[in-house]
């Protein structure tokens, strides 16, 4: 789908030998990849290899103990001391557990960003909140609260709320993890219209490897904490590394 | 067919134990600590958000207020009873000022600390930890929203201003309570009257001001210990327990530390 060119508008992300050890135990080993602005790039891995930590990473909650990443020609750690309302570009992420606010109601929840850091007046707030929850289908919902939300809706309120701040870039950790068949389509479709239609750079984490193939630009499969692949969806069923094959297997079976 | 014995951790050696254990207390006190400058600076840098701590006032209140005129009542009313039967040879008189003394100065500031911690602190640690393990507190991060301010400083003043106001509430209903025993009880033999007027004799407005000080300090601990104990929670749902119980504890021996030093302060400045 070609879009305007103004609403091409991600970033993108470089990671350089990045490193990370927990307890001794070396998760990640020398990570690289280049993820061009406006990709969505799904990252496939076996549960435990690494693959949240890598988001953890990118989005700054962690640091490397080696390494070296950029999110939109910046260094990472530039970027995160740069005050926020002097960055350039912003970046969401979307939990796995959708890490929603409890006390708060879906739209608290959606203008939390907004109303903590940003210039708009409660209006435009309200209104950019409506906007977002209708880009996700839960128009109507936001007075409700987190718990009185299913397990995806609660999911799609959390990229509401990333949608919130027009981001450049939204990372996503395990997005259809403990979804039905359903939803997991249903989020898959609305991350790749969020890729259509903003063209915003979106890295998608996921173990799902039928859901990467169905939206991503290219999946880049970890393995014993480095990239051991990275193919386009068509480049896919010639993988070569057996974690890929065996990948493909069990989502062929699954099938 | 022959065992061998399992290589010992390092931790089972006593020596080793014992430094583990002074270096996790030395680490609380020291996050502790640090979270309460990071309050402090962020209460000094901006105003923080009245609404919020409006309603961490209100659930400090309602956690504590039923509960705490309970206890307030029974202990001012089993302080004249164990009172008059010490000082049955002496006089009764004396009475009224055990029982204003000991609920301004010393009761009522421990009390009401205590109960602050064991419920509202509890919960506080409880949420903050909950949030921790869910990746909420993460969430506010990648938001750039400071879980310090957002968090932390509404609970830290709602339990820092509502419990001096608290312990005056227990003074209050502890003297009423001990007032009710003087004036039923057929073993004391004095008039109510001459239990009121030795109290006023006798419990001055520094006393107050002690308790009201006792009662900022001890708020300030009853908010920020479960607050640092929230926020380092790993380990998912048995993490928060964990969290949640030690927040109390160590809430507890805090007070009575700073107690203890509020107390020998203020007779070294007499």
């Amino acid at each position: 789908m070609a879009e305007p060119a103004e609403k091409r508008r991600g970033i993108g992300v470089e990671l350089t030998g990045l490193r990370k050890i927990y307890n001794g135990q070396a998760v990640l080993r020398g990570v690289d990849l280049v993820v061009e602005a406006g990709e969505l790039l799904a990252i496939v891995g076996q549960s435990g290899t690494g693959k949240s930590v890598l988001l953890r990473q990118i989005i700054g909650l962690e640091h490397p103990d080696a390494g070296r990443i950029t999110v939109g020609g910046i260094e990472l750690a530039r970027y995160r001391a740069t005050p926020p309302e002097e960055k350039p570009f912003r970046v969401a992420m979307v939990f796995q557990n959708a890490a929603l606010l409890a006390s708060l109601t879906v739209a608290e929840n959606v203008g939390l960003r907004l109303r903590e850091r940003g210039h708009q007046n409660a209006a435009e707030i309200a209104a950019i909140t409506r906007r977002v929850l209708e880009q996700v289908e839960l128009a109507g919902t936001e007075t409700k609260l987190p718990s009185e939300l299913s397990g995806g809706m609660r999911k799609r309120v959390a990229i509401a709320r990333a949608l919130a701040i027009d981001p450049e870039l939204i990372l996503y950790d395990e997005p259809t993890a403990d979804l039905d068949p359903i939803l997991t389509e249903q989020i898959g479709q609305l991350i790749a219209r969020i890729r259509d239609a903003r063209g915003t750079t979106q890295i998608v984490v996921t173990h799902n490897l039928s859901l990467a193939r169905a939206i991503a630009d290219r999946i880049a499969v970890l393995a014993e904490g480095r990239i051991a692949e990275c193919v386009t969806p068509a480049e896919l069923p010639h993988a070569r590394h057996p974690l890929t094959r065996e990948f493909l297997r069990a989502s062929a079976l699954e099938a | 067919m022959a065992v061998e014995a399992l290589p010992r951790s390092p931790r089972t050696n006593p020596f080793t134990r014992i430094g583990a254990t002074i270096l996790d207390v030395l680490q609380v006190l020291g996050e502790a600590t640090s979270l309460f400058f990071a309050a402090v600076r962020s209460i000094s840098a901006a105003p923080p958000d009245r609404q919020r701590m409006v309603v961490q006032m209100v659930r400090v209140g309602t956690d504590t207020l039923w509960i705490g005129a309970l206890l307030s009542l029974f202990v001012g009313m089993v302080l004249v009873v164990q009172a008059a039967e010490q000082v049955r040879d002496v006089t009764q008189d004396i009475l009224g000022p055990i029982v204003g003394l000991a609920m301004t100065k010393e009761l009522g500031p421990v009390l009401m600390a205590f109960l602050l911690a064991g419920r509202a602190g509890s919960a506080m640690a409880a949420e903050l930890g909950s949030m921790t393990v869910y990746d909420e507190i993460n969430a506010l991060r990648t938001m750039d929203i400071d879980p310090v301010r957002f968090l932390v400083v509404p609970r830290f003043l709602a339990a820092t201003i509502a419990l001096p106001v608290l312990i005056l509430y227990a003074d209050f209903i502890g003297v009423w309570g001990g007032a009710a025993v003087v004036a039923l009880d057929p073993a004391i033999t004095i008039p109510v009257n001459t239990y009121f007027d030795r109290m006023l004799e006798w419990v001055h407005f520094s006393d107050f001001v002690v308790g009201m000080l006792k009662g900022t300090i001890f708020g300030m601990v009853a908010s920020i210990v479960p607050c640092t104990f929230g926020l380092r929670t790993r380990g998912g749902t048995e993490g928060i327990a964990t969290s949640t119980t030690a927040a109390v504890v160590w809430s507890f021996i805090l007070i009575l530390v700073f107690d203890f030093l509020i107390v020998r302060i203020t007779f070294a400045l007499d």
